[in-house]
């Protein structure tokens, strides 16, 4: 089987979400291009408690590209920025410096192989073209693992923003469940096995 | 009744190191004997309101399970003569609370099978290890499993894939999720015998506590209505009612110490702001698991016992067993949805003791669950497991596939007890207490890891028969790196030249010094041990409570 049709029919099959998702992919493109320009407007006028802007709309570049914004959202819509900057003055203050160090690293590259040291300002095939170049390394290592905690954390936390990480992989966050939890059980159950 | 309180300078009859698995049960047990009981547990006490789905929280900032980030490191090294380095996390895992990782566990209740107390006579003695014999057979715990079942509030259902019992469960067992399922399908499919899973979880109301909710949020977590049978929902509230036993928490042990006749005294310990306190006790009862234990046994080191306290075996710290692993994942058509309910509902125990005829020593279970416990952050973390990537658009298109589509059937085997695998004290790391950090020397033998591939062969196949469209395999085949499940490290003996504690967990060389946690264990059993260290502690607490009464500690 093809995975991706897999993939849109498990997408559009979620239990109980499903009317919202097909909402969703029906009308993807104003979403995207709504909540895109949302994004913007929060990184121009959000203050940082840690980053600066310009570093903050870099490393805001970086997670777009682990997590990028397609058919679904992504990192920046999650807010995954706001994850990092917060967790930068919590609880990994020791991954600023390491992560500043990796950003002017990248930056040099932006500039001799694009001529721009801006990342953000490249366009994606470039963006991740030098991503590649640098998977192997920590600050990389950091920048996804930053970019999945944010994605996927609660949202009191500054990213995971309307739940867009859970709805992406079909997590819905209740505390209460009853059988069938899925649908082979549910088979199990009417088959009387 | 409310809860005790006892000077530090009067000598109270109990002083219990670690309110966990063991040291609730002895509290419980103790207590309610009529013995004054004085706690001693370096956690908070939480209680179920407290816990969170926080996913950040528990598993990425030691909420529970502390290591550096709380100032508690750890180092770790494959063999003796290698300099072992600081480790991120902690390689030897346990959480930090009342209840020990019995808040946090997944609640698997394995009952050990006779075969698991005489193994070495059956099967012979194995080169190189000190694979032995317990001193205690089935039949002799038998009685404290279902103490266990009982008190502690285990759903399940017996049958013949069950070790004899003398009684029936308290609870049916849970209702079946799509892992489950798929795991029963698959091995009646190749002619095994899959039963539902033991847990002590609570599948209808029991003993005064809810019913599970099957919230998802269990392996790792602590539980918010108080349907996991930890020891901070069962046995400590009943202690504490007694009148006669004092739970401190934020106590911090840092030894044990001796009088000149060579028996334990009294306890010192650092309380949260870092004040030393030392409480006299007549008898010590360590249960602070098998990385702590030996620790504590080592920093009470003294003139008279220069090797660590109740060590003239030398075996303290030796003989470190986890369990083995094997992770078997499979993408399914339709929707499993793991991150609902309990970690696990169905088992096969078909290969509990692998056939010699295959070369080595080992055997084992396999039981259904979903992968990286069915967290979300976990699950992105690990990578695409079946599309290979880590970051991108097609990275995340799997992820969206995977989360909700995913079954693993997990392998958990034996480990072989050698004298080269220990917890020993790292020479320059020290924690936040200015203690030596643990330090983990650890490398499987060859059997162990053979034992996880042959785990790891069978389901696979499994995955096969059931429909499987994509699958992806792993164990540990360089050795593992860690464990949860922290075992023989104080092991119990009838011989005080081989082991460190008697078969009623009485130190062979403090007569007032009782080790009553996993490290008693003297094989690694298949897994889940937590069912184990309950019964022994039942039986140990019978026994000192009669040696008590007939003056004998």
């Amino acid at each position: 089987m093809n995975d991706i049709q897999l993939s849109r029919r498990a997408f559009l099959r979620q239990t109980g979400i499903a009317a919202r998702n097909s909402l969703i992919v029906l009308s993807l493109p104003a979403i995207m291009s709504s909540s895109a320009a949302a994004s913007e407007a929060m990184l121009e006028n959000s203050a940082f408690k840690i980053l600066g802007s310009e570093e903050a709309r870099e490393f805001a570049a970086i997670a777009a590209r682990i997590i990028p914004t397609d058919e679904t959202p992504g990192a920046t819509e999650a807010g995954v920025i706001y994850f990092i900057d917060n967790v930068l003055g919590t609880s990994r203050p020791e991954a600023l410096e390491p992560m500043r160090a990796g950003l002017a690293s990248l930056q040099a590259s932006a500039q001799s192989t694009y001529g721009s040291a801006s990342f953000s300002a490249l366009t994606p095939e470039q963006q991740d073209a030098l991503l590649v170049s640098i998977e192997e390394t920590e600050f990389f290592g950091t920048m996804r693992y930053m970019t999945i905690a944010g994605m996927f954390s609660l949202p009191e936390y500054g990213g995971n923003r309307d739940y867009a990480g859970w709805k992406l992989i079909g997590f819905e966050h209740k505390h209460v469940w009853s059988p069938p939890f899925g649908f082979y059980d549910a088979d199990y159950m009417a088959r009387g096995e | 009744m409310a809860q005790a309180s006892f000077p530090t300078r009067e000598e109270v009859d109990f002083v219990i190191v670690g309110s966990g698995a063991a040291g609730g049960i002895m509290a419980r047990e103790l207590s309610t004997a009529g013995f004054s009981v004085v706690v001693l547990e370096q956690g908070p006490h939480l209680q179920p309101g407290d816990f969170r789905h926080d996913e950040w929280s528990y598993t990425q900032n030691e909420e529970l399970v502390w290591g550096s980030r709380k100032g508690h490191p750890q180092t770790f090294r494959r063999y003796e003569h290698e300099k072992a380095e600081l480790v991120d996390g902690a390689p030897l895992g346990y959480a930090h609370n009342v209840g020990g990782s019995s808040v946090h566990f997944s609640g698997n209740f394995w009952r050990l099978h006779p075969i698991d107390f005489n193994e070495a006579s059956v099967r012979g003695t194995i080169a190189g290890t000190n694979f032995a014999d317990w001193p205690i057979t089935y039949d002799e715990l038998e009685p404290y499993y279902t103490k266990v079942d009982w008190e502690i509030g285990v759903s399940g259902l017996a049958g013949p894939w069950d070790p004899p019992r003398s009684r029936d469960y308290p609870c049916p067992p849970m209702p079946v999720k799509s892992a489950g399922v798929l795991l029963e399908r698959a091995g009646k499919a190749m002619g095994y015998t899959p039963f539902p899973a033991p847990v002590a979880i609570l599948s209808k109301p029991f003993n005064g506590r809810p019913a599970c909710v099957h919230c998802g949020f269990c392996n790792g977590f602590g539980c918010e209505v108080a349907a996991k049978s930890s020891t901070a929902v069962t046995m400590i509230p009943q202690a504490l009612a007694t009148g006669n036993c004092e739970l401190r928490t934020g106590c911090t042990v840092a030894r044990v110490n001796t009088n000149e006749n060579g028996r334990a005294s009294e306890v010192v310990y650092w309380e949260e702001d870092g004040t030393e306190q030392a409480q006299k006790a007549k008898a010590v009862v360590l249960c602070a698991n098998g990385a702590e234990t030996p620790r504590l046994l080592f920093l009470s080191a003294s003139a008279q016992f220069p090797d660590g306290l109740a060590n003239s075996s030398g075996m303290v710290g030796k003989n470190l067993m986890f369990n083995g692993s094997s992770n078997a994942a499979g993408l399914f058509p339709e929707e499993i949805n793991g991150h609902k309910s309990i970690a696990t509902t169905r088992v096969i125990h078909d290969f509990y003791s692998i056939d010699p005829k295959h070369g080595f020593y080992g055997g084992g279970g396999i039981d259904s669950r979903s992968l990286t416990r069915g967290l979300p952050m976990a699950s992105a973390m690990r990578g695409g497991t079946f599309s290979g990537l880590s970051w991108g658009s097609e990275f995340k298109r799997g992820l969206a596939q995977e989360f909700t589509h995913t079954a693993s059937f997990n392998g958990h085997c034996t480990t072989l007890p050698l004298s080269t695998n220990n917890v020993t004290l790292d020479p320059e790391v020290k924690d936040k207490w200015g203690r030596p950090a643990l330090r983990t020397t650890f490398m499987n033998h060859p059997d162990d890891i053979a034992t996880m591939k042959f785990f790891l062969d069978i389901s696979m196949e499994m995955l096969d028969a059931v429909g499987a469209i994509k699958k992806v395999g792993s164990y540990a085949r360089d050795g593992q790196t860690g464990g949860v499940h922290l075992l023989g490290t104080c092991r119990m003996g009838n011989d005080p030249a081989t082991s460190v504690v008697d078969r009623y967990n009485r130190s062979h060389d403090v007569p007032n010094l009782f080790m009553v946690d996993g490290g008693s264990m003297v094989t690694s059993g298949r897994g889940q041990p937590t069912m184990t260290i309950m019964a022994l502690a039942f039986r140990a607490a019978d026994h000192i409570i009669q040696a008590a009464g007939r003056n004998e500690i």
